[in-house]
């Protein structure tokens, strides 16, 4: 056997086991939330079983899960939203203009723990008589979005030729001007992955929520632990109220990756 | 060629900048001085509470409450864990959006107690001759009293049950009443099936401490002994050594890992002949969609020991009000209510032990249980102990060095030299933990 094929056969088995790590959790729930709470706690019972909607149908009969979704679908696309309009105009000043020191700062953010910053956050906002609104759990996850997207943008607009901006200076485009008609445009693919990550992040946010959010303004990921009491847990309905949960970030995932392909600013800069 | 573009009137955009952030700093701390403590008529009395048979019980009875303090209830219900970390948090800022809190008096209430976080109820639990404070059981009462004040008071009791398999025990006598007696029975049924495990129980190094109490009580001993460690003593080595043995030599693999959601199912799938845990999970088993052993599990006292039947019977679940609170006088109605001896007895009578002695002593209130589990509850209920870990300021620390012994049991090591060190490290903690506790 040639060194070749013994590296293609390893690469295979070593692919083969991340892929079947990652995807193994996931199996699991989504199985378990076709199967009966007996079946679930019984491992003798693998994929082999036959299936029930109970589950299914006992979650989603219950409002709150719809609510809940409704919730995580409002502050999930609102606090991306407001952060790609804050994020990516930043990243490009700090991009172009050499603001290192501010990007450090802003970095910051992601840097000190989430839980140290609730009880200021929370004095704070129920001072100002917002605990419990969409508002506040919106802008605590653009407190982490905003960072994220930035230093992603930062790197693509670096990317980016300068000679294209400059160019449009010369035709008389304002600096700003530029960012908007030639930046921005082509840095459409890294806004859109930068966007899906900060998505996917406030979609799956459990602290901020916990502490932040009341009954009414309940996310997805604390209505999770409804499934679970003191002396038992529902293990199907949480299963299925979880691979509920999980469809719409997997679609956020495959819709966004459709934006990652690379090669378009060596496609501008052509003739 | 690089060109550094420079925004034009820069100067101007800094001191705007600098400008909104002053603003905006002063609107905050403007805000935030200007808060209201009174709360408005119309606002809730919220509840932050357990996610428990109890709590969804109460809550069907809301509507009584709220005709009678004319405002709405708003609860909201959190597993253990969260609870504790959003009163962490929520309290730490000095909450006012939390009114009646759920705790559990022998993990949190010293800590609470101490952060000045719970309101002081002595005047209004002793002041009130309808309420009967003295009607709640001894080890419950104590256990709501921190620094000489009742500061909780307790709704949902629990003790240990010895679960097993009516079928099986059948040629043994039925149930053992020792743990000398547990102890063959588990080896020998582990014997003579493969697959199938004697015993099953807690075995993780913290989680495992509150159910192996009882056997430490049973042998003798207790974490404390006049302020010092009494996990070194001779009869806590042989209960570490004994549970230890239980669950090496008759228990299922991975034992360690394993608490309460991972030793239940193994008893209710029907592949362990004996389980001790809380007598609060008993309806899983009696639970078709959950367990195949409905019509075969039965229900016992916890076994004697050397030092004869000495299990716990402490408070699980205590209510307790926010000192931050700005509706404390319905807050009290609360608890006066929930906790009422009516609402006690109701509650009983619907398969959730409370902690008022009148109730307990009325067998209409233990209709619902099974017979033999009603009986055990009460036989443990007159033994028991009201703590069922350390009675500390830094329970889960405690919790750590008292279980690590545990483990080397559960694993087959030397359980002696271990728990010689865990003695000497909880002797340490305790001086640190004691300096914590002064008021």
């Amino acid at each position: 056997m040639s060194a070749t094929t013994t590296f293609r056969a390893l690469r295979g088995v070593l692919i083969t086991v991340v892929c079947a790590v990652i995807a193994l959790p996931i199996i699991w729930m989504i199985a378990a939330a076709f199967k009966t709470n007996v079946q679930v706690t019984d491992p003798t019972v693998g994929l082999v079983f036959s299936p029930t909607w109970d589950n299914f149908r006992n979650v989603l009969a219950d409002g709150a899960l719809a609510h809940s979704l409704l919730n995580s679908l409002v502050v999930g696309v609102v606090s991306t939203a407001l952060s790609v309009v804050v994020a990516v105009p930043a990243a490009w000043a700090v991009g172009r203009f050499r603001m290192r020191r501010t990007g450090s700062i802003v970095l910051v953010a992601r840097i000190i723990p989430a839980i140290s910053l609730l009880v200021p956050w929370y004095y704070m906002f129920a001072q100002l008589g917002l605990v419990g609104s969409h508002l506040v759990l919106i802008l605590s996850h653009m407190f982490v979005s905003v960072p994220l997207i930035l230093w992603i943008m930062i790197g693509f607009f670096e990317g980016l030729p300068v000679e294209l901006e400059d160019a449009a200076r010369t035709d008389g485009l304002s600096a700003f001007g530029a960012f908007l008609r030639i930046a921005l445009p082509l840095a459409a693919p890294g806004t859109a992955s930068a966007a899906v990550l900060a998505f996917i992040f406030s979609w799956n946010n459990f602290i901020f929520a916990l502490i932040l959010a009341d009954e009414r303004t309940m996310t997805m990921p604390v209505l999770l632990f409804n499934f679970m009491s003191y002396a038992s847990t529902d293990w199907g309905g949480l299963m299925a109220a979880a691979t509920l949960m999980t469809v719409p970030v997997l679609l956020a995932a495959v819709f966004g990756q459709r934006f990652l392909v690379a090669g378009l600013t060596a496609g501008a800069t052509k003739g | 060629m690089t060109h550094v573009l420079r925004p034009r009137a820069a100067r101007g955009i800094e001191l705007s900048r600098r400008s909104f952030g002053v603003l905006a700093a002063t609107s905050v701390l403007a805000a935030c001085a200007g808060s209201p403590r009174t709360a408005s008529p119309d606002a809730p009395l919220r509840v932050l509470a357990i996610n428990h048979v109890w709590t969804q019980a109460i809550s069907r009875y809301l509507p009584e409450l709220e005709e009678r303090i004319g405002r709405r209830v708003s609860l909201r219900m959190l597993t253990a864990d969260q609870l504790t970390s959003s009163f962490n948090v929520k309290l730490n800022a000095s909450a006012t959006d939390i009114d009646v809190m759920t705790i559990r008096p022998l993990q949190d209430q010293m800590m609470f107690a101490r952060n000045g976080w719970i309101a002081d109820l002595t005047d209004r639990v002793e002041g009130d001759a309808d309420y009967r404070w003295t009607d709640f059981q001894d080890a419950p009462r104590e256990r709501s009293i921190t620094a000489g004040a009742a500061v909780s008071v307790p709704v949902v009791t629990e003790r240990p049950a010895l679960y097993y398999r009516k079928d099986l025990l059948e040629e043994f006598g039925g149930a053992p009443r020792t743990l000398d007696d547990m102890l063959d029975i588990a080896l020998e049924t582990q014997r003579r099936s493969e697959g199938f495990f004697g015993f099953v129980g807690r075995g993780q190094r913290a989680g495992a401490v509150t159910q192996w109490s009882s056997f430490l009580y049973s042998f003798g001993g207790d974490f404390t002994v006049d302020g010092r460690s009494g996990i070194g003593t001779p009869e806590a080595v042989a209960a570490y050594e004994f549970y230890g043995r239980l669950l090496h030599d008759a228990g299922p693999p991975g034992a360690t890992n394993m608490s309460l959601e991972q030793a239940m199912p193994i008893f209710a799938q029907g592949k362990a002949a004996m389980y001790v845990d809380a007598d609060a999970i008993y309806s899983n088993f009696l639970d078709t969609s959950i367990s195949t052993v409905t019509d075969t599990v039965g229900f016992a006292p916890f076994p004697a020991g050397q030092a004869g039947s000495v299990p716990h019977n402490i408070p699980s679940w205590s209510l307790a009000v926010n000192e931050f609170s700005l509706l404390r006088d319905d807050s009290w109605e609360f608890l006066r209510w929930a906790s009422s001896p009516e609402m006690v007895a109701r509650l009983q009578s619907e398969g959730i032990p409370g902690a008022r002695q009148s109730v307990w002593d009325d067998p209409a209130t233990l209709a619902s249980f099974p017979a033999d589990l009603a009986e055990a509850m009460r036989i443990n209920a007159a033994n028991g102990v009201g703590h069922d870990r350390p009675e500390v300021m830094q329970v889960g620390r405690a919790r750590d060095i008292v279980g690590r012994p545990l483990v080397s049991g559960i694993v087959g090591e030397d359980v002696a030299s271990v728990a010689a060190d865990a003695d000497a490290e909880f002797n340490d903690f305790l001086v640190r933990d004691n300096r914590q506790q002064e008021f």
